[in-house]
């Protein structure tokens, strides 16, 4: 499903705070959004946390969230995207 | 005192390691070796060692919630308190006070989470100490931002209108977790505050412990002698966080790094090589502190945690019952639920 | 497509942090007098993410850094609310009352009835509770008990985002002192992970939850479960084990501690007849044992069994095994409910 194409990435590594610069992996502290619901541009729609700083995560598009990629409380490598969106 | 600050840092510098151990790469504060918050207390060794290098173990000390370096220097057993850190059942207070709570009852040595709480004991030791005509002093060590609670306002005026051999020891790290010294309280110099109690207010403007050796000799010369109490306050600086989590989101980037040029273990060290030490003595000196962190260390580790029904112990010296698991049928004078 | 068509509505869960955060920040922007003090509340945004984002909108005039000085800026707080402003006083953790407590219960909770009702005080004091993360014994407390207790405070207690919002507008709207109480495993922090439960659905828009209003989080006929706080979460996963096996255990929220919903726990219990309170605070003088006497002298003679847990009357312990052995746990609630099936 992540092949259909048009889809847009939330991107991890746009929010990487420049005080974790050194650091590769996250961990997504929380999810806002289920699958299946509609976002708003820019909403937040999850928090990451890299060592110990935290970071809200905004859609990149309005539309629906079709994915989330890595799990609540799951890890991540920087630039591993966090989930799909299907824009209008 | 060189050694005791060497001792301190390191040790704040191998509990950061071991307590970061299991939070990568989130920080999870129930994860890892060792449990719960931990304040380090790196950059403000001189206040410590300055301080403490004139107390007897028979001399209290109180200290706050950031308390290792103080407890350092104040001779605590170093293996004890490891254990109490890591929770385990050998620590000083058998892994039930931890990090932040840590008594030593051999060297008179206790801490409080409770910001400013340790004064008023620091002035019941004096008291006892006065009323059995003994020369032995208090020391309560506090925060800049603690200066504002009542607990210590009162314990400045009942010291000084008693005359008790007190002396109460500011850090000055400019910031009380995230607040800036000037947002919260009108006064530069902490010092000042003695004037409103009728007692000497003494300031060390510079993170320097040969600095706070020479003002905590008067001030606890003068205490030992029942002449009173003394307030000094003393600059130091925070190398770390408030606590382990913090990000610090709220202090400007190069802060530390500029601090960090001001570290008065350098200090102290230049003042020795100029004093004819050299650096071979200097390496002596941090390789056996090393070397006593590390016991320390793999002594916690290897100590065993609490055993869970010792969870009922030690609420009372004198327990009122036959101990036993409150909630069960024996701690309700039975019953028949 | 028609231009007449509403935008789509944004769906989300919320932390409880920031469904609180919300519900202070909608009253800030409709009401000047409401605002908010505490220790590291601005540019931190409270520890445990209580005031997060406020600064930004509202500046520091409206959310104020105060000293370390509780009897006097919770004291402020009254005086404040007496001359008529709504403001919102934090008090770090609930362990440190015991700096300010007169503020508190002499002067917060007393005014109102001792001046005869010529005074009110309007104001809200959020406080953080609970343990589970090894910080011991003055930094562990729920205290809800204390609180509730002593006349003339409201007692609140969220253990969801929904109803974390929801009883904040209430709080804030209120005119007496109410007592917030969150619970710091729930907020949704990212360094202290919450369980399964308190992040839930929230909308946009502003809500009261009436006080005095337990809600049902789980019906059931075969027990009764009362609990608050963190608890409301390690009670519904107990009864979600204890329906594998067939037992039906209905989970009561009390959400508020005063007033208390005594009508809900009373109906449940006439149910049931069995009762399992469930409390983060000591066990004796406390939440455990009114919620008994209240289901004894409304069904007594409904009530065939009675179990309580709570921290035994010891300070909480640091060692995890120690802190593990006091708070009472999902296993320890599916078995005291066993133990009421007899």
């Amino acid at each position: 499903m992540s092949e259909e194409p048009g889809l847009v990435a939330v991107d991890s590594a746009a929010v990487w705070p420049d005080d974790a610069a050194d650091v590769d992996e996250g961990v997504v502290a929380n999810w806002f959004v289920r699958e299946g619901a509609r976002v708003a541009d820019g909403q937040t729609v999850c928090e990451i946390q890299i060592e110990k700083v935290s970071v809200d995560v905004p859609a990149p598009a309005p539309g629906e969230l079709v994915e989330r990629l890595v799990p609540e409380n799951g890890t991540f490598r920087r630039g591993d995207p966090l989930a799909r969106v299907r824009p209008d | 005192m060189f050694s005791d600050m060497v001792t301190a840092r390191y040790y704040e510098e191998r509990l950061q390691e071991e307590y970061l151990e299991g939070k990568q790469p989130a920080f999870d504060i129930s994860a890892g070796p060792i449990p719960g918050e931990l304040h380090l207390a790196a950059g403000h060794e001189a206040a410590a060692a300055g301080v403490c290098q004139h107390l007897r173990d028979d001399d209290t000390v109180t200290a706050p919630h950031r308390p290792h370096h103080v407890a350092i220097a104040k001779g605590v057993d170093l293996d004890r308190m490891t254990a109490e850190i890591f929770g385990r059942r050998t620590g000083l207070c058998k892994g039930k006070g931890g990090h932040m709570h840590l008594f030593d009852p051999d060297v008179n040595f206790a801490c409080s989470g409770i910001i400013a709480q340790g004064c008023p004991p620091a002035v019941g030791a004096a008291m006892a100490a006065k009323k059995r005509g003994t020369d032995g002093v208090a020391v309560a060590y506090l925060g800049e931002g603690a200066i504002d609670q009542g607990g210590f306002l009162e314990s400045l005026n009942l010291a000084s209108v008693h005359d008790l051999p007190v002396v109460f020891v500011v850090e000055d790290n400019d910031w009380a977790i995230s607040m800036p010294k000037e947002r919260v309280t009108d006064v530069k110099n902490g010092a000042q505050r003695a004037d409103g109690f009728d007692m000497p207010g003494v300031r060390v403007d510079y993170n320097d412990a040969v600095a706070v050796y020479e003002a905590a000799a008067e001030a606890v010369g003068r205490a030992r002698a029942g002449n009173g109490p003394t307030l000094l306050e003393v600059q130091v600086h925070r190398h770390m966080g408030h606590f382990m989590g913090d990000a610090e989101a709220y202090r400007p980037d190069d802060e530390v790094e500029r601090l960090k040029r001001l570290d008065p273990i350098d200090r102290l060290a230049d003042r020795l090589r100029a004093e004819g030490v050299d650096e071979e003595r200097l390496g002596e000196l941090r390789a056996a502190a090393e070397r006593r962190v590390e016991d320390a260390i793999a002594f916690a580790k290897e100590q065993p945690e609490p055993d869970p029904e010792e969870a009922y112990d030690d609420v009372f010296a004198d327990p009122p019952e036959p101990a036993a698991k409150p909630g069960t049928a024996a701690a309700d004078g039975g019953g028949d639920e | 497509m028609a231009t007449t068509e509403p935008e789509p509505v944004a769906e989300r869960d919320l932390t409880m942090s920031r469904a609180m955060v919300e519900a202070v920040a909608t009253e800030m922007r409709e009401n000047d007098e409401v605002f908010v003090m505490g220790e590291d509340v601005a540019d931190y945004g409270g520890i445990f993410d209580s005031t997060q984002g406020l600064l930004d909108e509202f500046g520091r005039d409206r959310v104020m850094d105060v000293p370390i000085s509780e009897t006097a800026f919770i004291g402020a707080a009254v005086g404040s609310a007496q001359a008529g402003m709504r403001p919102i006083a934090e008090l770090m953790f609930v362990d440190f009352f015991g700096v300010c407590m007169d503020q508190i219960y002499n002067q917060m909770a007393k005014n109102a009835y001792m001046s005869g009702g010529a005074v009110n005080v309007p104001m809200v004091l959020t406080t953080a509770v609970g343990g589970t993360y090894s910080d011991a014994g003055q930094h562990s407390q729920t205290l809800y008990g204390t609180f509730a207790h002593l006349p003339g405070m409201k007692v609140v207690v969220p253990s969801t985002a929904y109803d974390a919002k929801g009883l904040m507008h209430s709080a804030i709207r209120d005119d007496d002192p109410v007592v917030y109480m969150f619970h710091k495993r729930l907020m949704g922090l990212g360094w202290m992970p919450a369980p399964p439960g308190p992040k839930t659905p929230v909308p946009e828009e502003a809500y009261e939850i009436p006080f005095g209003e337990a809600d049902v989080k789980r019906e059931g006929d075969d027990a009764t479960v009362v609990t608050l706080g963190l608890h409301v979460h390690r009670a519904l996963e107990a009864a979600a084990e204890l329906a594998d096996d067939g037992v039906e255990a209905e989970v009561i929220d009390l959400r508020t501690l005063v007033p208390l919903d005594t009508e809900t726990v009373v109906e449940s219990v006439r149910k049931t007849g069995r009762l399992v309170v469930v409390d983060e605070d000591y066990r004796s003088f406390g939440v455990t044992g009114e919620i008994v006497a209240r289901a004894a002298e409304g069904a007594l003679s409904d009530l065939e069994a009675v179990e309580r847990l709570a921290i035994p009357d010891v300070p909480i312990p640091y060692a995890r095994p120690l802190e593990e052995e006091v708070n009472p746990a999902t296993e320890d609630i599916a078995a005291a409910v066993r133990r009421t099936q007899g």
